[in-house]
């Protein structure tokens, strides 16, 4: 009896779960699947793309620079990536290595920067960012986000774990600082890093406001922000547009499937902000 | 952790004196910890502190950001023009429904599937959670794309599906109506953000021995009394965490399809907080009421997070 109760919640739980992973995938096969369908059949509601053509793609390379957005994006996320790898590490080594005078103050400094959002200091960043000449760059985008704090936090968490034992004996060899955090510490941590880091790039690639308000020209924008205008345009070309929607997918996609374990790991030991 | 450090000064200090004077190697040792500190609290001060109080002088001045203009101070003005504006209560009584309605999305539902994706073996429990991963990867900005599309007025899926299962005479506009346009902005908003409690919730269930459950089951409590009594409380500290995260963030999070999916309208129905101070910054260019509301809310929020912060202490669960 008990045996035969268990089996139907179990089928229950599974009719549930697979329900709710079509709707988390669904809106995806759509996007792609319209993207595919040519103009007399994006209009129906066929869920198979009977006469599948690239047209689209044609179209949307033809409306928008999409490979300069790409690249764009691409220079960006990297860049992003590397400023707050470089920026965290250098934190929680300092951090984590002496007992620096303030560091209780210095760190909930560090967490309380978590709290401020975007839109509080987008105006005074914004007018600075033109005072230096930097709109319409990448740089402009870059350098206001190269800290994070969400990568500080994690790191520090990784760095505090790391074995003492290691780095005092390399102190008694008489190492520099610097080479016992590169030679040391760094390869130790190799894969905590990489996880960090595609997090990183994933955000860095999804970033959406700050680069809205930095780049109006499509030639200097991402192409997140290219595909805002493009939704925003209404023109009726809703097989283009999820084209170009699907190629800006594209690389977060493939990155997922190829690292699929180590996104998700990292996810759960990091959290995502 | 602070006992290691103050080793580590005293093998520093065993270290043979060099050439240089002891003095000059003291300073050394006092200032080296700041230069690796130096390039994130230089640019936080610049980028996010600096700003922040920026902000706060210019909710007291009035400025419409022209090159070549300087700002002028009005005093209390304008917070008497936000609180008495009809868009600001309305923005306010969204971001309240936004960061109410969520908690489902980050809390409720990822519950369920960490927990019933956590006693499968094997290969469907892993293909289930990347499931729920992929819309958290996604852009705002392409998911809003896909989303328009679905909802699309005149050729959307959703709108042909209703009318051919007879359940609407006439297409709906989803996206320029009232009602429908906040709830497609919540809903949408949840479907993003499932993902994020399942997988920490996974993560946190991992951690938990399965002694316990061996041990409550042997006293006979079924699944639900095993949920309640075990699962829960050993969970809290980490709902504890994505309930404060998912508060404060919910109106980041709504943010990008407030502005792809609707601009905040029909009439400001569908606006939030951030959003507003995004409009009054960038569309209307009235930079003091867009620091205004920005001082309004970071007090607000810095009074929940400190709020949460100390019933976290004091009711969360730690298993030692």
């Amino acid at each position: 009896m008990r045996q035969r109760k268990l089996s139907i919640s179990t089928i229950l739980q599974h009719t549930l779960l697979i329900l709710l992973s079509l709707i988390a995938i669904f809106p995806l096969y759509w996007m792609i699947i319209s993207s595919l369908k040519n103009e007399a059949d994006i209009f129906n509601s066929s869920i198979i793309p009977w006469n599948a053509t690239f047209s689209n793609y044609v179209y949307a390379f033809q409306e928008m620079p999409i490979l300069r957005m790409m690249l764009n994006s691409f220079v960006m996320a990297t860049l992003l990536t590397a400023f707050q790898l470089i920026t965290s590490i250098l934190t929680s080594y300092a951090l984590v290595r002496w007992q620096v005078k303030g560091s209780t103050f210095i760190y909930l400094l560090i967490s309380l920067s978590w709290l401020i959002p975007m839109q509080v200091i987008m105006i005074p960043n914004y007018v600075l960012v033109n005072q230096m000449g930097l709109n319409e760059t990448l740089l402009g985008i870059v350098i206001p986000l190269s800290v994070s704090t969400f990568a500080i936090l994690s790191l520090y968490q990784s760095f505090r774990s790391f074995p003492k034992a290691l780095i005092d004996s390399a102190r008694l060899d008489g190492e520099k600082d610097f080479f016992i955090l590169v030679k040391v510490i760094l390869p130790n941590l190799k894969s905590t890093i990489a996880s960090l880091g595609i997090l990183l790039f994933i955000n860095g690639w999804n970033e959406y406001l700050w680069p809205m308000l930095i780049t109006t020209e499509m030639e200097n924008a991402p192409i997140q922000i290219g595909l805002r205008s493009f939704v925003n345009s209404d023109v009726n070309m809703w097989g283009s547009l999820m084209a170009a929607t699907t190629i800006s997918c594209l690389p977060i996609l493939v990155i997922y499937f190829i690292l699929r374990k180590h996104i998700i790991e990292s996810f759960v030991r990091y959290g995502i902000k | 952790m602070s006992n290691y450090q103050s080793n580590s000064i005293d093998i520093a200090a065993l270290e043979p004196i060099q050439a240089k004077s002891k003095r000059a190697r003291k300073w050394r040792l006092l200032t080296k910890p700041y230069i690796y500190l130096a390039p994130s609290l230089i640019l936080l001060w610049i980028w996010m502190y600096y700003p922040t109080l920026s902000t706060f002088v210019l909710a007291f001045q009035n400025w419409g950001m022209v090159p070549g203009t300087a700002p002028t101070p009005v005093g209390l003005d304008n917070f008497v023009r936000l609180l008495s504006s009809k868009d600001f209560g309305i923005s306010i009584i969204n971001t309240l429904f936004y960061t109410v309605g969520l908690l489902p999305f980050s809390i409720v539902i990822p519950l369920f599937l960490a927990v019933a994706t956590h006693k499968m073996e094997g290969k469907m429990k892993n293909v289930y959670r990347a499931m729920f991963f992929i819309p958290l990867i996604l852009a705002p900005v392409s998911v809003g794309a896909i989303w328009r599309w679905l909802f699309h007025p005149t050729n959307g899926l959703v709108n042909d599906l209703l009318l051919q299962f007879g359940l609407i005479d006439s297409n709906i506009a989803f996206f320029s109506d009232p009602v429908f346009a906040k709830w497609l902005i919540l809903l949408i908003t949840g479907w993003k953000m499932i993902g994020f409690g399942t997988i920490l919730f996974s993560a946190a269930l991992t951690g938990i021995s399965k002694d316990y459950y061996e041990a409550i089951s042997l006293e006979g409590a079924n699944r639900f009394q095993q949920f309640r009594d075990l699962t829960l409380p050993l969970l809290s500290p980490m709902i504890f965490l994505v309930l404060m995260m998912s508060l404060l963030f919910s109106s980041q999070w709504t943010f990008a399809y407030i502005d792809i999916l609707t601009q905040g309208g029909p009439f400001g129905t569908s606006t939030n907080i951030y959003y507003e101070m995004y409009k009054y910054g960038f569309s209307n260019m009235d930079v003091g009421l867009s620091a205004a509301a920005a001082l309004l809310f970071f007090v607000v929020f810095g009074i929940i997070a400190f709020v949460l912060n100390n019933i976290t202490k004091k009711y969360a669960f730690y298993d030692n």
